[in-house]
């Protein structure tokens, strides 16, 4: 199914002739046209194969849910001495537990040189802006692409 | 003793004459040396600048073997068509070590075995996550069609315009496939020109795109932050290159040896049952066939060539081809943005022109000098992937149309 021929006969333009306006413009448009044509088929065999594969996961999902809830109910590892489990008050939806730690491991090092010890009272989700990530995925990010 | 001496002067008189010197300080001598001069820049381009080391360097060097005078290594003479047709078995007889090498592009194995192993490296998520990138780098192809009519109109013939219309696409591999197959030899434009041009200005991405970037784009809209992209399946993985294969060979079957090759290596990396295939391709076959592909199309580039006025015009050409390609892409990205109520950041459509991953690279650092909280890599991946696929589509058209 070629369907250059079938726009055109086969080998239309002689390799070694000049081209004539006519030439020129037939092959520009059928050119992007094809290309476009193809990809616009590409395109549509994607969507159509991605919702099915959407389709299928919701089922996936709710088998999972039960699973990435149980460990939130974890109270936060230790880090420090002075790190109690945190209140988490208002409770994040995910399992933020390591994250605390590390929280409280970072300002336990800052306080372990003047001898005081803090501890985590709440720990509140601040706006993420408009990229929909949260500051760990932004930094994250930024890591990774830094060097282009 | 006069024999003696008479034997002495001619003996050295013969070396002298067999000497690449003395055909270097001969008539027309003075054309290998510029050129001999000319892949000194492209060496320190590579070197020095880093411009695309891996096929600059090996071009270059090409460059300077097949102008050393008498040295033999490639033969122009032998690769014209007479009645249609290379005579390969001359070729094998007369051929220097550069004329066997380039018998892999000429009977187009080099290019896809390419494709394979950059298929190998290539994760193709971004693009099945955001199907929509596949329009931008068909948009982006505009640069080669737009190419064509300038090529044209010059007074090119449709192998010369199809050929030098190709460096739009922005893939080696893909302008060496089609130069190779379109020009027939002894004219004055040939593959190591066209594969000059486009590594050149390949390298060049960084400094082409961002001023057509920013003059077609306001800054509202290179500041739009796109949507995370939606996880995608190892089966959708698996499914894509199979599909994509099958659809564009059937569509455009002078694009399947690119495609066919460029998807077979993406399986491979996909399946996760294959690698060792993996490493042979992506590492050690893709470096060999690197130093044959770029040593021979180097040596491709004979003084006569290079120093006319149609090469300046291939170069003239090629800056302009790429730069379509950018505008092409963004002013589609900019209809997207319309669309979609500006949720699509135009940057990402330059990204469309392929040239694997710089173009998309200078999407992201154009949209992070915009906003530093803005990622747009991931997102530029898509039409930057999408695009060598566009690419391989927009050759196997070019080779579909032009005998």
């Amino acid at each position: 199914m070629n369907i250059i021929p079938i726009i055109l006969a086969d080998k239309v333009l002689k390799g070694t002739e000049k081209l004539d306006g006519t030439q020129i413009t037939a092959m520009t448009i059928i050119g992007l046209s094809v290309v476009f044509f193809a990809l616009l088929i590409l395109v549509i065999f994607l969507y159509t194969s991605g919702s099915f594969f959407k389709a299928a996961k919701p089922g996936q999902k709710q088998a999972e849910k039960p699973k990435a809830a149980a460990p939130a109910a974890k109270p936060a590892p230790k880090a420090a001495p002075a790190a109690k489990p945190a209140p988490a008050a208002p409770a994040p939806a995910e399992d933020d537990s390591e994250v605390i730690a590390v929280i409280m491991a970072a300002i336990s090092a800052m306080g372990a040189a003047d001898g005081k010890q803090y501890r985590i009272k709440s720990v509140r989700p601040v706006a993420r802006g408009g990229s929909g990530r949260s500051a760990w995925a932004q930094a994250g990010i930024a890591d990774l692409t830094r060097p282009f | 003793m006069q024999g003696v001496i008479d034997f002495f002067t001619n003996t050295l008189g013969g070396l002298w004459s067999d000497s690449g010197l003395h055909a270097l300080f001969g008539e027309g001598g003075w054309k290998n040396l510029i050129m001999i001069l000319v892949s000194f820049v492209f060496m320190y381009l590579a070197i020095a600048k880093g411009f695309e080391p891996l096929l600059l360097l090996p071009i270059s060097f090409g460059m300077l073997l097949t102008n050393l005078p008498m040295a033999g290594l490639y033969h122009p003479d032998l690769w014209v068509l007479v009645d249609g047709h290379v005579n390969y078995g001359e070729v094998l007889k007369e051929g220097g070590l550069l004329d066997i090498l380039y018998l892999g592009v000429k009977l187009q194995i080099y290019p896809p075995l390419i494709f394979l192993g950059i298929g190998c490296m290539t994760d193709f998520s971004p693009l099945i996550a955001n199907p929509k990138s596949f329009l931008l780098g068909a948009a982006a192809q505009g640069g080669i069609f737009f190419t064509f009519v300038v090529a044209g109109l010059l007074g090119f013939t449709a192998a010369e315009a199809g050929s030098i219309a190709i460096i739009g696409g922005a893939d080696g591999p893909t302008a060496i496939y089609v130069s190779t197959r379109l020009l027939t030899g002894g004219g004055a434009i040939t593959t190591g020109n066209i594969a000059l041009a486009a590594y050149t200005y390949m390298a060049l991405v960084p400094i082409i795109q961002p001023p057509i970037m920013k003059a077609l784009t306001t800054k509202k809209e290179r500041a739009v932050k796109m949507e995370q992209l939606r996880t995608v399946s190892k089966t959708e993985k698996i499914i894509f290159p199979i599909a994509v294969t099958i659809i564009v060979s059937l569509l455009v079957p002078s694009a399947a040896p690119l495609v066919g090759m460029l998807m077979f290596g993406n399986l491979l990396k996909e399946s996760g049952v294959a690698a060792r295939l993996i490493d042979t391709a992506q590492n050690a076959l893709m470096n060999i066939i690197t130093i044959f592909l770029g040593v021979s199309v180097g040596a491709t580039t004979k003084a006569d060539q290079i120093i006319n006025l149609k090469f300046g015009g291939v170069m003239l050409l090629g800056v302009i081809a790429f730069s379509l390609g950018t505008a092409c892409g963004l002013l589609f990205g900019k209809i997207m943005y319309k669309v979609t109520g500006g949720k699509v950041n135009p940057l990402i459509g330059s990204a469309g022109v392929s040239a694997v991953p710089m173009a998309a690279r200078i999407s992201q650092k154009v949209g992070a000098e915009t906003d530093p909280t803005n990622f747009l890599l991931m997102h530029a991946m898509g039409p930057n992937v999408a695009g060598v696929i566009g690419s391989a589509v927009a050759a196997g058209v070019l080779l579909s149309v032009i005998g």
